[in-house]
């Protein structure tokens, strides 16, 4: 009876004039919401809908002429579009690396700073630098690293007596010139939440363990892996999505070449839309993307058990 | 209904996009660099003499194009005018997003373009090519040129490179004599439009090209496509490596460094190669005409042209901007302000030839005249793309040049329905 007597509600029907309150007081929240979902609509639901639209018809760039009911045709393009295989079989090499590598490092570095050199908070913050640039302005950066001719890396290769190479024109060193950019720049991202996640570790399972003599690689894999699972989850969970959308530093550094050697499918679902005017086709290219992107998730979720 | 909600909404985002000039009489697309500083600098003119407000919206090299033809396919007439590269016409024209001059001269009292204007600037603007209505008019003159260091070729026992043959003959010595820190010739290898652009005088000039001339048959796969391909190998052999990644800026610092004595390159470098602050090459580089193969030589023509949108609401004064903007006195002018000019009269001026800074002129004229459009076709990036692709895989070795050609034949049947 009492909580009824401060229940707003109640307070409302007491007051002359309520019946505004009361109205307000019930559609507040949606109200409050509105602006959320609206934006929500406009830029996220609207558009996806409309790109599952898109990829059943065959869009012509005349404004003239009519869009043409394909079904599942430009599904059934990517079956034998050999540039969309090379660029998924790129897509896959570049994720499987670059996140493993951004991951070892990482953890590596992690566990070195927090262990051994904690107080250097300068240092931490300097790892920190890559990640917080443009990704335009790195791309340029390695752009000019890279350059074969007045690049500072041939240059160091020639006073070192080493051969010159062409890097970001070379087959056989292009994908590993821009898996070494990307993991220049987002190593401290897996860094920073590897060391998020060795701060909140519990201090007794290891004062125990070290009581009953496990040596401090067993104590790093029985127990700071297990306890370290779930930040490892979301970290390489959120790197390999980041990963499949590759974009700027193949742009800049390649276009996708040399030799087709650096086409991802990004890349390719650009040039489809924009550079060979076939939207249709480049919105069925994204949703294949899609996903992949949301399998790969849902089944790396339960993997890692994240889902619960 | 869903496709009518979004064109509004593309209409919408496109109109937000531009939200800081939705107010001006004209709005003309351009691009960054000098063509569209040109282009900006004469618009405000414009507006001081004519009180007709132009504004114009930069976007890099492939920008422009995606805007010009989102704005084309969603019929917003954000853009009035659009500042286009000359391969780019049929695909603008064929798919209804430029507007026919014809009418627009016609009301002014005008047959057309007037004859000072060089032919070959002309023939591109014309949809077909040299055949139908007037899509646009020029503005920036490009042709491409040979660019080479003439004390370097004579030391290599070349005086000044006619064919193919004298290049390589000089290139050759001079990679062989610089041992890996001088080369003899360099290009764009970069995999698309790069490597195209620099591979296609070389094709012309062995008599090759993309198609017959009724475009009924794709014609890369043949003796004389075979015999260029040769060329263009043995010119790779001679570049330096990484070549299979070169752009024009990569290719132009080349040259201004004095790294490399001879390329293939637009005449906007000349500014550059004559400027102390970029180059080490101040007056010591030369320019000539593309060189023969089994053919005369051909350049590869770059123009920008001006076209209004179909979509557009200021369709008239438009056109009088660009009847203004295209005139003898405004073309001069652009030309002092970097731009190479479409019109002879402007070529042949004294008071520009006799600068040192426009001593290109003549052979860039003449280039002009000899130059060959890209093939004309509504999905030339489409059929650039997939040909480039092929030529960066013969360049970097991961395919024979032979194979690059049949690769090529059949990738560009299948784009263009041909056989």
């Amino acid at each position: 009876m009492l909580k009824s007597a401060s229940d707003g509600t109640s307070t409302a029907q007491s007051q002359p004039g309520g019946g505004l309150e009361r109205w307000a007081e019930r559609h507040l929240r949606y109200l409050m919401l509105a602006p959320t979902v609206l934006i929500l609509l406009a830029l996220t639901i609207f558009p996806s809908l409309y790109m599952f639209y898109a990829a059943v018809h065959r869009i012509s760039p005349n404004p003239d002429l009519p869009w043409e009911f394909v079904g599942a045709g430009n599904f059934a393009r990517l079956l034998s579009d050999a540039q969309f295989h090379v660029a998924l079989r790129n897509t896959i090499v570049f994720t499987v690396v670059a996140v493993t590598a951004e991951f070892l490092l990482g953890l590596g570095l992690a566990l070195l700073l927090d262990k051994f050199i904690r107080r250097l908070t300068f240092l931490k913050t300097v790892l920190m630098i890559p990640m917080m640039l443009p990704p335009i302005a790195v791309a340029i950066t390695w752009k000019l690293i890279y350059e074969p001719q007045f690049g500072v890396l041939n240059e160091i290769m020639y006073r070192l007596g080493l051969p010159l190479q062409a890097w970001a024109g070379d087959v056989n060193l292009a994908m590993f010139s821009i898996i070494v950019a990307d993991v220049w720049q987002w190593t401290p991202f897996i860094f920073l939440l590897m060391l998020a996640g060795l701060a909140s570790l519990p201090v007794e399972p290891y004062e125990a363990a070290a009581l009953d003599g496990a040596s401090s690689w067993r104590q790093f894999w029985d127990l700071t892996i297990p306890f370290l699972k779930p930040v490892i989850a979301i970290a390489l969970l959120l790197r390999v999505m980041d990963a499949l959308r590759l974009f700027d530093l193949v742009f800049i550094l390649t276009g996708g070449g040399p030799a087709d050697r650096t086409k991802v499918l990004s890349l390719y679902i650009y040039q489809v839309a924009y550079r060979f005017a076939d939207p249709g086709y480049a919105a069925a290219i994204s949703l294949f993307v899609l996903f992949v992107t949301i399998v790969l998730s849902t089944w790396f979720m339960k993997r890692m058990r994240l889902a619960d | 209904m869903v496709r009518k909600l979004f064109l509004t909404l593309a209409a919408a985002a496109s109109a937000l996009a531009i939200g800081g000039v939705a107010w001006a009489d004209i709005t003309v697309l351009v691009p960054s660099g000098s063509e569209g500083d040109g282009l900006r600098a004469a618009a405000a003119d414009y507006a001081k003499m004519k009180g007709t407000k132009v504004e114009t919206v930069q976007a890099p090299y492939a920008n422009v194009f995606e805007q010009g033809a989102n704005a084309g396919a969603t019929k917003s007439g954000v853009f009035d005018i659009v500042l286009m590269d000359d391969p780019w016409i049929p695909f603008f024209a064929e798919n209804g997003h430029l507007e026919d001059l014809t009418p627009y001269f016609k009301k002014a009292g005008l047959e057309g373009p007037d004859n000072d204007f060089l032919s070959k600037s002309l023939a591109i603007c014309r949809n077909p090519y040299n055949s139908g209505p007037y899509v646009c008019l020029p503005y920036v003159g490009n042709a491409q040129m040979f660019f080479y260091d003439a004390a370097k070729y004579k030391e290599a026992g070349v005086d000044a490179p006619k064919t193919w043959d004298d290049v390589l003959k000089a290139s050759k010595k001079l990679t062989e004599d610089g041992g890996g820190r001088y080369f003899g010739y360099v290009f764009r290898g970069g995999q698309g439009n790069p490597v195209v652009a620099d591979f296609m005088p070389i094709f012309w000039s062995y008599g090759a090209d993309l198609f017959n001339a009724d475009r009924s048959k794709v014609t890369i796969d043949t003796p004389e496509g075979a015999a260029a391909m040769k060329t263009f190998m043995a010119l790779r052999d001679v570049s330096p490596k990484g070549v299979e990644s070169y752009n024009a800026n990569e290719v132009g610092t080349a040259l201004a460094a004095g790294t490399s004595a001879s390329s293939i390159n637009w005449p906007n470098w000349v500014a550059t190669f004559e400027d102390p602050s970029q180059s080490k090459m101040v007056g010591k580089i030369s320019y000539t005409a593309i060189p023969a193969g089994t053919k005369p030589g051909s350049s590869e023509i770059g123009h920008w042209t001006m076209g209004i949108m179909s979509a557009s609401k200021n369709k008239q004064e438009a056109f009088d901007f660009m009847l203004w903007a295209t005139s003898p006195e405004q073309i001069k002018i652009s030309a002092e302000r970097g731009n190479p000019p479409v019109r002879a009269s402007v070529f042949t001026d004294p008071e520009l030839t006799k600068q040192e800074k426009f001593r290109h002129y003549p052979v860039l004229m003449e280039a002009i005249q000899a130059s060959t459009p890209r093939p004309r076709h509504p999905k030339w990036p489409e059929i650039e793309n997939a040909f480039g692709i092929e030529l960066s895989k013969a360049v970097a070795g991961t395919i024979t040049p032979e194979e690059a050609l049949k690769n090529s034949q059949a990738a560009v049947e299948q784009i263009t329905g041909l056989k």
